[in-house]
């Protein structure tokens, strides 16, 4: 009678540690060049709009919490951080008039929401700001239907055609404002009902002091998203980097006295 | 009881031999292996910087995901095609070398002795997919348990209905040498025209789809029920659906069933 073999699975199982050891070894290497081509220039560049409260304040003595967190991470990183302030981001509804291009940053930050949309031209790193469509009123309610609102569609990758879609089917005429100026302008207007725009444009603008009242758009119409570090598709090391660096922000408690300094805290829902 | 218990015995048997031949067989690994190693890291890669974002606003294809997480699931849905449909040459080496005359004479029905040498290399299939898990940290996709669960049985439930074509093949096909040019005559082009390297734009009608891609094209990639298997997993590994979620598993258990009935009556003629 033939003995039982003992190791009969010692080949196979041989097999496939080697296959998963392979496997494992090749998904730590570098799928692109862009942290490397970061390391060796030294510097790492941020594009910001010139105001975008909290988040930039072109305040040099409190610059705003993007810029210090991108501050933090480049240091964890050790990269310089180059913050290149451009006038044409929010100039134009349509991002690439913006012409923002790889020579001139690796990260936008300043207003950038963590949406799908956002996600179709950029990867995001989410940080702990909450933004999302907020409306303003004097009565801290939307206006009948046959209303109007001021809407500003404003330029951090908030959903604006379903913005539009759920104004129409309200029965309220939207009119447009390009600008956070001309949307506080608009809502001096006596027939107009609400406005409505992005949180830290409504945030920024300090309306409370005129008695007006801000309060989210529909949570089940409208989620509430995280704003974000938007880093081209495809710069998958430096993405990384950037990530781990966040990571480690975090763990050091530098982020949370950040995001104290500038008193992120979402308003409540109603 | 007793008699559901030998029936039991015997699937399991035909079952642990099929795992046990793959698992020994090296060259099967290395095919486990080199799939994803040249779809991810030399195709992904490669093709990388030509899908990558230059200017803000304007990228080459409008996907929330980086070329390497669109191409991720597919490269899955390759290897669980391969090690499936070739896995019908078991089934001609055992008639070949007169196992499957012997298997057949036993007294277990024949839809046992089927369902024991399909649940085999389902298993195999499946684990050759699982292997490309390893490589998600590569291709920056984050599985949490939920996900994967989901996406191994999934992967299992395709493994199934693709073992099972595969064993249809097999019973039209009398040589080892005829069935390695089929196979690739079969899986190649169900894998190009399954949307697993170019992405379908769900953002645009249909009219506009066919604008973009000759409508021939679209037609086929929209009758390829792999198009549906890759989808499936899509959603489940990186939460991106281009078709209703619900077509993906629908597909996928439908193949299943069919197949496995197809195979069934071709198995029955051996």
């Amino acid at each position: 009678m033939t003995p039982p073999r003992r190791h009969r699975w010692r080949r196979a199982a041989l097999n496939f540690l080697v296959v998963v050891a392979l496997l494992v070894a090749a998904s730590f290497l570098p799928p692109d060049t862009s942290l490397r081509d970061r390391r060796q220039a030294g510097v790492i560049k941020a594009c910001v709009p010139p105001s975008y409260p909290p988040l930039v304040t072109g305040d040099p003595a409190r610059p705003g919490f993007d810029i210090e967190l991108l501050e933090a991470i480049a240091s964890e990183i050790g990269l310089r951080l180059s913050v290149n302030t451009l006038t044409s981001i929010g100039s134009d509804f349509n991002p690439r008039n913006w012409m923002l291009t790889r020579a001139q940053c690796d990260i936008i930050a300043g207003g950038v929401a963590d949406t799908e949309q956002t996600r179709g031209f950029l990867q995001t790193i989410p940080t702990p700001a909450q933004t999302g469509w907020m409306a303003v009123s004097r009565t801290g309610e939307l206006p009948e239907r046959g209303g109007t609102v001021a809407v500003l569609p404003g330029t951090a990758g908030l959903d604006r055609v379903k913005l539009s879609t759920w104004v129409r089917a309200n029965g309220w005429t939207a009119r447009g404002t390009p600008s956070p100026g001309q949307f506080q302008a608009a809502l001096d207007d006596p027939n107009l009902g609400a406005g409505i725009a992005e949180r830290f444009v409504i945030d920024s603008l300090h309306l409370e002091n005129e008695n007006f009242k801000r309060f989210w758009l529909p949570e089940q119409d409208f989620p509430r998203y995280r704003m974000a570090l938007g880093l081209w598709k495809g710069d998958q090391t430096l993405k990384r980097a950037v990530a781990d660096a966040l990571d480690r922000v975090s763990k050091s408690g530098v982020l949370a006295s950040i995001e104290k300094r500038y008193d992120l805290a979402a308003p409540p829902e109603q | 009881m007793n008699r559901a218990i030998t029936l039991f015995r015997g699937v399991y048997g035909v079952w642990l031999r099929e795992i046990t031949r793959a698992t020994r067989d090296r060259s099967q690994m290395i095919g486990g292996i080199s799939r994803p190693l040249i779809w991810l890291l030399v195709l992904g890669v490669g093709l990388n910087p030509y899908f990558r974002g230059e200017v803000f606003g304007e990228v080459k294809y409008v996907i929330p995901f980086t070329y390497l997480q669109f191409l991720f699931p597919a490269v899955i849905v390759l290897n669980i095609m391969y090690t499936s449909i070739q896995f019908a040459v078991s089934v001609i080496w055992d008639r070949e070398f007169g196992f499957l005359r012997e298997v057949l004479v036993s007294p277990m029905p024949r839809s046992l002795i089927l369902l024991g040498k399909v649940l085999g290399g389902s298993t195999v299939a499946m684990i050759h997919g699982g292997l490309v898990l390893i490589l998600a940290r590569f291709a920056d996709v984050t599985l949490g348990i939920d996900q994967m669960a989901m996406a191994l049985g999934l992967m299992f439930a395709l493994s199934f209905g693709l073992t099972c074509f595969g064993v249809v093949l097999a019973s039209r096909v009398r040589s080892f040498e005829g069935f390695g040019v089929f196979s690739n005559t079969v899986i190649l082009p169900l894998y190009f025209t399954s949307s697993s390297i170019f992405p379908l734009d769900p953002t645009l009608s249909r009219t506009q789809t066919a604008t973009a891609y000759p409508e021939w094209l679209v037609f086929m990639v929209q009758i390829n029920p792999i198009t549906y298997a890759v989808d499936a997993l899509r959603g489940t590994i990186i939460g991106f659906n281009q078709f209703p979620p619900y077509y993906g598993p629908a597909v996928i258990f439908a193949m299943a069933a069919v197949f496995f009935v197809w195979a069934l009556i071709g198995f029955r003629r051996q």
